[in-house]
């Protein structure tokens, strides 16, 4: 971590692409204040109990790293301080109880499944809630559909070109089934045969994340046994956070014995977009239908396409593909939307003002269409889009892909 | 909070801090360990850990501010968004910080042509706000994502806009301002000009509550090009022959090489990794013909002193293009975790021999030293990279003093934009003489007799 620290000239060019910053406007919740506090602590002259209240607000939303010219990994240093200080808080009962629960049911499709359902019901309860129980059931969809799963291979429409495996994802099976619905029959009509591993799982970001090392080093290990990459040209997430959590590889086991093993794996490492993206260069991608009407689409970098994998054009450029489609560029649109992982569950205060904040810029361009590329994005965006009562779709870019080949766009 | 009840007892209860909270609201007023740790640095130096933090949402929050610390006898330093660099903001002696950023009020008078900017608006907010009016704020310090208005102001910032269109302070029509004695005051620039006083002082004669900023209509066309050269020397004589064949560019940007790698580094935007110097300029006007001549001027010098030259297509190449001049500064952490910048202004004449002379000291020395700046003006940045786990401060402090002595023998001045703060002032006997340094401190007596404002910066 020392390293990392030290990268950091306190020049300040990061406060303004940080959320918290941008809301409290104070230096402790800014990254330059965060990465002073931490060292402190490291140095032994900060108690943790003070500092915490301030990193725990961090979103690690990466935008920060994005914005600063020294190449401070601040992503890693949280990470790693985070595991690192875990062991030593002291939280109350009602806190350990939520992220047990959390870190337990995000991993788990059909555990979540079930919380969503009984949270279903729980919602009309939701005013009478104290908060921090309220906030999930905001993010529920009004109905939560049936649990979908993907099978195990998918055959290539037409001649074969490639074969990548699928990390399904955890949360998003049971939120929006379609999404991979959409992958498979995107990639399957472009001549690429998707496998969907046995043994794989939660992708651990959300642990590793957390502090609960122990948790995602035994996600991150199942994985690897479960993908072996010389077999694939590629493995695709669809979800931001999932692939940047993969790529991520390499730093959870850095120094261990397997570090070479995750450093394979990473290497195959892709967004769906950007995989999509480089058949799209080649000249490979099949031409979708027009749009039936011209389609103005509002497109939301998620935090951890942007700033954590550096992916922000091949969506776009995907978008644009689709004859009759253009895309429009959202007012502050390095800022996080606030979902970020488990944030919503954990600040639902600052994560509800910058969901709003978010929304609101995106409806300030009067899109036809919302397109991201994150399940975390998609649900946060879609709960304030319908709060600010606009009734405008919110979807995947591949399921917006996937509209358009079937001619239904 | 959660672990509220577990906080270790590092909040500090001083009578300073007590009478604050009662009358303030608890989330302006910051007294834990953590809180004021963090309000102690700016983006050069660290300094004392505050006794307390104010964060004034109005002018009246300051004026009780400034009474409280007045009463107490404990100094005050006033904060915007801390990118300053020369130390102003870091506190040397226990004190109040009063920080600005939670000021962020800004209102356009599109007929008058005016913003009026609460101290803690962010510098590009002006612009951004302004431009749907059809105007723009032209100060552009590198830091503009960041910095505030009142820090720019206390500073008197730069920019590469500045060039041609003026700094900070020509842009400013009033002031309204906080005293040491907690009084506030509306300023105009009438004689006598006691805005003009103001702006530039640092937080050593005032704190900045409001400014009314003065706007323009942003010139129709921009060209922006890029030269690079084989010697810094020959990059500074390129600059000398455009001005004097008629160009007037808005800006005139010069990076060295390693400021070059560093920026590459981060940005990879296909920067001319090899060349010991790279310039950057726009030319812009309401006259698309004569911008375009005034271009054309500035490539004939360029190539005429041995630059090969190349030209922004679009006007997502020239943002990019300017992204890496700003990112100039920050971007040299990758080489050692800690600098000591200079900021020398020296006639434009005399600019190849200083960028050589500073060049040979640094050759000689065991730190790297890079040079950039707004060449246009003369203005150079030359830094001294080191790392403080093993680099002697006194080693660094002295080259520093030894590149200061080179812009002054060549008749230059020590601060173009970034003020003395604490780190130049040891050098400030070196820049003026003794009557007009006592006349300064005249000035500093009159208007806070009780030294009470930024303490120790400025004045040596
Ligand atoms: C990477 C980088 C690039 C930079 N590039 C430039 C550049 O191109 N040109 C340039 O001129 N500067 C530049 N700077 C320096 C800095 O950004 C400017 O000096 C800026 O004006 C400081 O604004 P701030 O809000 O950060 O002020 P701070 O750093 O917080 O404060 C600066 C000084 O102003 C005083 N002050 C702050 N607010 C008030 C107030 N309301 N009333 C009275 N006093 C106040 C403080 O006490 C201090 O002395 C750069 C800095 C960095 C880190
Ligand atoms: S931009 Fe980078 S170097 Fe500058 S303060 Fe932020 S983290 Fe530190
Ligand atoms: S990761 Fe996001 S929230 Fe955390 S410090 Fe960086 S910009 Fe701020």
């Amino acid at each position: 971590m020392a390293h990392a620290v030290d990268a950091c000239v306190h020049c300040g060019f990061c406060l303004p692409a940080c959320p918290t910053y941008t809301l409290l406007g104070d230096e402790m919740d800014s990254p330059r204040g965060r990465i002073v506090l931490m060292k402190e602590v490291l140095e032994g002259t900060l108690p943790l109990a003070d500092a915490a209240p301030h990193l725990d607000r961090c979103l690690g939303c990466q935008g920060c790293v994005t914005a600063c010219p020294s190449g401070v990994p601040y992503g890693e240093l949280i990470t790693a301080f985070r595991g690192w200080s875990e062991p030593q808080r002291q939280r109350s009962a009602l806190d350990r109880g939520k992220r047990w629960a959390i870190l337990r049911a995000l991993p788990a499709p059909r555990l979540f499944s079930l919380a969503a359902r009984v949270g279903q019901f729980a919602k009309p309860l939701a005013p009478a809630l104290p908060a921090a129980l309220r906030a999930p059931l905001d993010l529920l969809p009004e109905r939560v559909p049936a649990l979908h799963s993907s099978p195990k291979v998918t055959r290539a429409r037409g001649q074969q070109r490639g074969r990548v495996a699928f990390l399904v994802g955890c949360a998003q099976q049971a939120l929006a089934p379609n999404f991979n619905a959409a992958t498979l029959r995107v990639l399957a009509q472009n001549g690429i045969e998707v496998v969907v591993p046995d043994g794989q799982g939660c992708c651990g970001a959300a642990a590793l994340h957390t502090g609960a090392r122990a948790e995602a080093l035994s996600l991150v290990r199942a994985n690897l046994s479960a993908f072996d990459p010389g077999e694939y040209d590629a493995i695709l997430s669809n979800a931001a956070g999932c692939g940047a959590g993969l790529k991520e590889y390499p730093a959870v086991l850095h120094g261990e014995p397997d570090e070479p093993q995750a450093r394979a794996f990473a290497a195959k490492v892709m967004d769906v977009s950007e995989y999509l993206f480089q058949l799209l260069q080649a000249g490979d991608l099949a031409p979708p239908l027009p749009a039936s009407r011209p389609l103005q689409v509002a497109y939301h970098d998620a935090c951890h396409l942007a700033h954590a994998q550096g992916v922000r054009a091949a969506p776009r450029a995907l978008l644009r593909f689709i004859p009759g489609v253009s895309v429009l560029e959202v007012p502050e649109g390095d800022l996080c939307c606030g979902s970020a992982g488990t944030y919503n569950l954990e600040q639902p205060e600052l994560a509800s003002q910058l969901g709003a904040r978010k929304a609101s810029h995106i409806l300030s361009v009067q899109p036809d269409l919302i397109a991201s590329g994150n399940i975390g994005c998609h649900t946060q965006i879609q709960s304030h889009v319908r709060r600010a009562r606009s009734r405008v779709p919110v979807m995947h870019t591949v399921e917006v892909l996937d509209l358009a080949y079937r001619g239904e766009l | 909070m959660r672990d509220s009840g577990k906080r270790a007892n590092t909040t500090a209860h001083s009578p300073l801090s007590t009478d604050l909270l009662r009358r303030l609201a608890p989330r302006q007023v910051l007294t834990s360990l953590a809180e004021r740790r963090n309000y102690r640095y700016d983006a050069i130096q660290f300094g004392e850990t505050p006794l307390a933090v104010v964060l004034p949402e109005n002018t009246a929050d300051v004026v009780v501010a400034v009474k409280a610390a007045r009463a107490a006898g404990v100094p005050i330093v006033g904060r915007g968004a801390a990118s300053g660099l020369s130390g102003g903001a870091a506190p040397l002696r226990e004190s109040l910080v009063i920080s600005f950023t939670r000021m962020t009020g800004l209102r356009i008078d599109p007929v008058r042509r005016e913003a009026h900017a609460q101290a803690g608006v962010v510098t590009l907010a002006v612009s951004d706000a302004a431009r749907p009016h059809g105007l723009i704020y032209p100060p552009d310090p590198a830091s503009f994502r960041t910095s505030t208005i009142g820090g720019n102001l206390a500073e008197n910032a730069g920019g590469p806009m500045c060039f041609k269109y003026g700094v900070s302070g020509d842009y400013v029509k009033g002031l309204e301002v906080v005293d040491a004695h907690g009084e506030v005051h509306t300023l105009t620039r009438d004689a006598y000009d006691l805005a003009g006083l103001l702006i530039g002082s640092e937080g050593t004669l005032g704190l900045i509550t409001e400014a009314a900023l003065r706007l323009l209509p942003p010139p129709r066309f921009t060209r922006t090009l890029m030269a690079h050269f084989p010697e810094v020397g020959a990059c500074a004589e390129a600059v000398s022959q455009a001005i004097a064949a008629g160009a007037v560019p808005s800006k005139l940007e010069f990076m060295d090489r390693a400021c070059t790698n560093a920026v590459e580094d981060y940005l990879v935007l296909g920067l001319p990794r090899g060349a010991e110097a790279v310039l950057l300029v726009d030319t812009d006007g309401d006259d698309l013909e004569t911008v375009e001549e005034e271009r054309a001027l500035v490539e004939q010098a360029c190539v005429a002193a041995g630059g090969t030259v190349r030209r922004a297509g679009t006007d997502a190449e020239a943002a990019a293009l300017w992204q890496a001049r700003r990112s100039v500064s920050p971007a040299l952490g990758r080489i050692r975790p800690q600098r000591m910048n200079e900021d020398i202004a020296v006639p434009r004449s005399a600019l190849p021999e200083v960028v050589r002379e500073i060049r040979a000291l640094g050759d000689a020395s065991p730190f790297p030293v890079v040079q950039f700046g707004h060449i246009g003006d003369g203005n150079l940045h030359p830094n001294i990279l080191f790392d403080p786990r093993q680099d002697d401060a006194a080693a660094v402090h002295h080259l520093a003093h030894q590149i200061a002595l080179v812009a002054l023998r060549h008749g230059g001045v020590l601060s173009g934009e970034h003020g003395i703060g604490s780190m130049k002032r040891d050098f400030m006997t070196d820049a003026l003489d003794p009557v007009t340094l006592d006349v300064l401190r005249d000035v500093k007596r009159t208007l806070d007799p009780a030294d009470l404002l930024n303490p120790g910066k400025v004045l040596p």
